[in-house]
């Protein structure tokens, strides 16, 4: 996806002229204040996990909706930097754990955010609810199926409040994309998506760990260097797919109103062949029905793409990139791009920690964000609106933009996905 | 019904007790909504708790030293919740029409107070005010109407004091005027 900036500019105008007809969110707010308020302050909340993910969505967090009253990680490392983006959202500092049980059995906690490695997520979450708490739970919802259908027994059974962190659903952009444009038939009869997520980079990081004598074996980490970079080993992790494509294949799951059917792929360890065992290079075809089709890609060796979703529709294209940008190109009108731009580009925003953004950009970002948590960025509104949205609907019942119902689509998509790569053979993904 | 009360038509001690219970629900309801926060919305906005500072910091007129220095003192949470809870006890009793002397009385001292920190003297439009006011507000013209209420006695109208003390011997309407 090549555009000119005179591209550029012709479809954010086009997408902004689309939109006019919007009606305002404002007015339902106004429509709901009406019957009256509830009591209540903040949401009193533990927090699972401070490594990077964990970080920037606290450091992103309003601390007007969720009081944050404990830490815990197994890393006495990031649980010191947890406490320095408290300090810089302007909260009080938060007691520290390394056991979460002991963290729900000592504090009066109503919910929990957590954000640890894949492969804890349906043991957590599952915990965390049948000790009575609500959780928020980083994407993708668990490691197998069968994790995620344990997450959303839990919550059915328990009542609690479980929402799944696909950020997506909470930004403006998508928001304003799916009722202005897609709702709207805008883009006509849409049978195809293209979902890119290139990068240029190794995705392994390197660290120091929190003393010479710092064992993880008691959590199932050989050594700090599995810890550090579990994405990149099959026991802790799915890969590009769970990582990167499980965010795409829930905005196209939204927006075509159906799940996909099927899924074959190929990829592998193409270049960073230094012991990792998830793939560098992943290429996925998702067969959604009534002949829709989403191809998506995550490569680690050239950025100019950047990230983006496509949505290909009779009448016209959508590009939603970065999670900020949103254009229109009717069809016949200026869809065709003649000119490439290979000047260096701005890959997405500037406040960023998640596996999410490019791999060339190196700054973890955290703590760099604003006293109270504000950020301007779409993509970080996106997430203070995600643990906002979260904590308003343990206090008002408001409805949850991706609870289980909906994240274990896009998660058992991404995980059949997995097996189709592995067996090298389109895989059928049933419920 | 006495002779007294027989001044005044069906339709002037409806009116009466009708503006009565308009101003009480105004008041009970602005002092419910303060004690309630902070509180959520039911399209889940939150709504923090409320405070008198910046009402307080901005007060003008006679009262601007003593408001100022309240503002910035460790009173200022006492003072939030003695305003929260003198509006909702001034709106049950007009509403209810218990002690209705009383509540009309501290309405007007609550209503001057409020007048008195921000008389309009400059006659323009305000950010936050749907209109224009020059001298005259609606803290003032509230004010006014409670005068009414307390004068009529509008409690022995219709509310709980006629079972404190009987029906009420209200003035006529000539000697009210």
């Amino acid at each position: 996806m090549n555009l000119t900036p005179e591209q550029e500019t012709l479809g954010r105008r086009n997408f902004l002229k689309a939109l006019a007809g919007t009606p305002a969110l404002a007015a339902l707010g106004a429509a709901a204040i009406t019957r009256g308020p509830v009591k209540g302050g903040p949401v009193r909340v533990g927090w699972i996990g401070t490594g990077t993910q964990g970080r920037a969505l606290m450091s992103r967090m309003d601390p007007a909706y969720a009081d944050v009253l404990a830490l815990c990680d197994i890393n006495p490392t990031s649980l010191a930097r947890g406490d320095e983006v408290l300090a810089k959202n302007g909260q009080h500092p938060a007691r520290h754990y390394r056991d979460w049980k002991e963290m729900l059995a000592k504090e009066d906690l109503e919910a929990v955010v957590m954000a640890p490695p894949l492969w804890m997520h349906a043991d957590l979450a599952v915990g965390c609810m049948e000790a009575g708490k609500h959780v928020l739970c980083e994407k993708m919802m668990a490691w197998d199926v069968p994790g995620c259908q344990r997450m959303l027994d839990a919550a059915r059974r328990t009542g609690k409040v479980l929402e799944i962190g696909y950020q997506r659903n909470y930004n403006p952009v998508y928001q304003a994309t799916y009722e202005g444009i897609i709702k709207a038939g805008v883009l006509g009869d849409v049978y195809h998506a293209r979902l890119a997520w290139h990068r240029n980079g190794n995705w392994r990081r390197t660290g120091e760990p929190p003393s010479k004598d710092y064992d993880p074996s008691p959590w199932g980490y050989p050594d700090f260097e599995h810890l550090l970079n579990w994405r990149l080993y099959w026991r802790y992790s799915k890969g590009l797919l769970a990582e990167l494509a499980s965010h795409q294949v829930n905005i196209t799951n939204w927006f075509f109103g159906s799940t996909p059917e099927a899924v074959q792929g190929y990829g592998g360890v193409f270049r960073f062949k230094d012991g990792r065992e998830v793939q560098d290079h992943v290429y996925a075809t998702f067969e959604y029905p009534q002949g829709r089709t989403a191809v998506f890609s995550a490569i680690e060796s050239n950025a100019f793409d950047n990230y983006y979703e496509m949505f290909m529709g009779t009448k016209g294209t959508l590009i939603l990139r970065a999670e900020t940008d949103a254009m229109l190109f009717p069809e016949g009108d200026a869809a065709h791009a003649t000119a490439v731009e290979v000047a260096a580009r701005g890959t997405g925003p500037a406040l960023d920690a998640s596996e999410s953004k490019p791999a060339t950009q190196t700054s973890t970002g955290v703590g760099t964000t604003r006293a109270g948590g504000g950020e301007t960025s779409e993509r970080g509104l996106a997430s203070r609106n995600e643990i906002s949205g979260f904590c308003s609907a343990i206090r008002v019942g408001t409805p949850l933009k991706c609870g289980p119902e909906r994240a274990i689509h896009s998660a058992r998509a991404c995980i059949v996905a997995n097996e189709a790569l592995g067996k090298n053979q389109r895989q059928a993904i049933t419920a | 019904m006495s002779d007294d009360r027989a001044a005044l038509s069906g339709l002037q001690q409806f009116g009466l007790v009708l503006l009565r219970t308009l101003v009480g629900w105004h008041f009970l309801y602005e002092g419910y909504f303060k004690l309630v926060l902070p509180a959520w919305t039911r399209g889940g906005a939150l709504l923090p708790a409320w405070t008198s500072a910046g009402y307080l910091r901005a007060a003008s007129g006679p009262f601007a030293p003593l408001f100022h220095r309240l503002a910035a003192s460790s009173w200022l949470p006492v003072v939030d919740h003695v305003v929260a809870v003198a509006l909702v006890l001034v709106g049950l009793s007009l509403v209810l029409g218990l002690f209705t002397q009383t509540g009309c009385a501290a309405a007007l001292a609550l209503l001057a107070l409020f007048y008195l920190s921000a008389i309009p003297t400059h006659g323009l439009h305000e950010p936050g005010n749907e209109g224009a006011y020059l001298i005259v507000n609606k803290n003032l013209v509230e004010a006014a109407a409670v005068l009414v209420v307390l004068a009529f006695r509008t409690g022995r109208i219709a509310g709980l004091d006629r079972l404190r003390r009987g029906p009420a011997r209200a003035p006529r309407v000539e000697e009210a005027a």
